[in-house]
């Protein structure tokens, strides 16, 4: 992952150096919900790395899942260990395509839906997924947000029957991005 | 003969009532107070990105989940954008990586006298390393 935004980063200094087609930020969030009716469940990470070029609509995403902060450190703890094991699995990566990005005008203020279709990796499982997505350009910043639901199987996230009724089998993901040119 | 088996009924209420209080104790417990802990490391930021530089899965195993302070210049101050989210990034010798510092959101207001080139001890939970080694939770130590 490391030499993927290593390698775009360098190439966006120098290849579209003289404008600002790429984007990228440090500080990227990431929040999710996976409670139920009788427990909630919440936890954000707040330095997700992503990058996106503005001109191919290529976009990438990383996270450590050690960062995710719970309210509560029994949750925290369950779910570094037991659930996503993130000793053995410490990223989760998003690499993709903005589809229309073409529909994005980055000159103007405005709001712009937009959809992603890449491959996310979580848990060491890749899948091919499609999300919905809106990026926000408000005087010459830019920022991006998205909602979308990861089911837990798909992952081979395994929820233990004794916290079954606790945990949902589906989490529901947010993302929050403001972006810096390159 | 009754005695005794009163005794042992208390005994079990005791230790049921117990084992249930700890249990709720454990699972409503909050994540420790970072701000309060004491750093098991104090490094350069320049000697972290050299250590998971050389050997990321070495260094996930000495730093990751460690309250560590790091001392190294401000590239930037970072405030949002989620509303009090605050960040500190601290440079190293390679241009492109450094430390990523996510602060408690309390400490936004101290943050705001924070400038670029000043040099800080930062002190944290090490997450891991994307480009940059990531520090969670953390507040000023100097």
């Amino acid at each position: 992952m490391k030499n993927i935004l290593l390698g775009a980063l360098v190439l966006g200094c120098f290849q579209f150096g003289y404008g600002q087609n790429r984007f990228f930020t440090k500080t990227g969030i990431i929040s999710f919900e996976a409670g139920t009716a009788v427990e909630d469940i919440d936890a954000v990470n707040k330095s997700t790395t992503s990058i996106f070029d503005a001109s191919s609509g290529q976009y990438e995403f990383a996270v450590l899942v050690n960062g995710f902060e719970f309210k509560r450190a029994l949750m925290q703890q369950h779910f570094n260990e037991d659930y996503m094991e993130s000793d053995k699995y410490p990223k989760a990566f998003l690499k993709g395509t903005i589809s229309n990005i073409a529909a994005v005008n980055f000159k103007k203020d405005g709001s712009y839906p937009v959809t992603i279709k890449g491959v996310l990796t979580i848990h060491n499982v890749s899948r091919q997924i499609e999300v919905p997505g809106t990026f926000i350009v408000s005087g010459g910043n830019v920022s991006a947000k998205s909602q979308f639901d990861v089911a837990l199987d798909d992952y081979k996230i395994t929820i233990p029957s004794l916290v079954k009724d606790k945990v949902s089998k589906t989490a529901k993901v947010t993302v929050n991005c403001a972006y810096t040119p390159l | 003969m009754k005695t005794s088996i009163r005794k042992l009924l208390l005994f079990l209420c005791f230790v049921f009532v117990g084992a249930a209080l700890y249990g709720f104790y454990l699972f409503n417990k909050r994540p420790a107070d970072i701000r309060k802990s004491a750093a098991s490391y104090s490094l350069s930021a320049d000697s972290l990105l050299h250590i998971y530089d050389k050997d990321e899965a070495r260094a996930n195993k000495q730093f990751l989940n460690e309250v560590i302070a790091v001392s190294g210049v401000v590239s930037r101050v970072i405030i949002g954008p989620a509303r009090d989210q605050a960040t500190v990034m601290l440079s190293t010798i390679d241009p492109l990586e450094g430390v990523t510092c996510s602060f408690y959101d309390d400490q936004a207001d101290a943050l705001k006298k924070v400038q670029q080139g000043q040099e800080i001890t930062v002190k944290g939970v090490c997450t891991g390393k994307l480009m940059d080694v990531v520090l969670n939770k953390c507040s000023i130590q100097n």
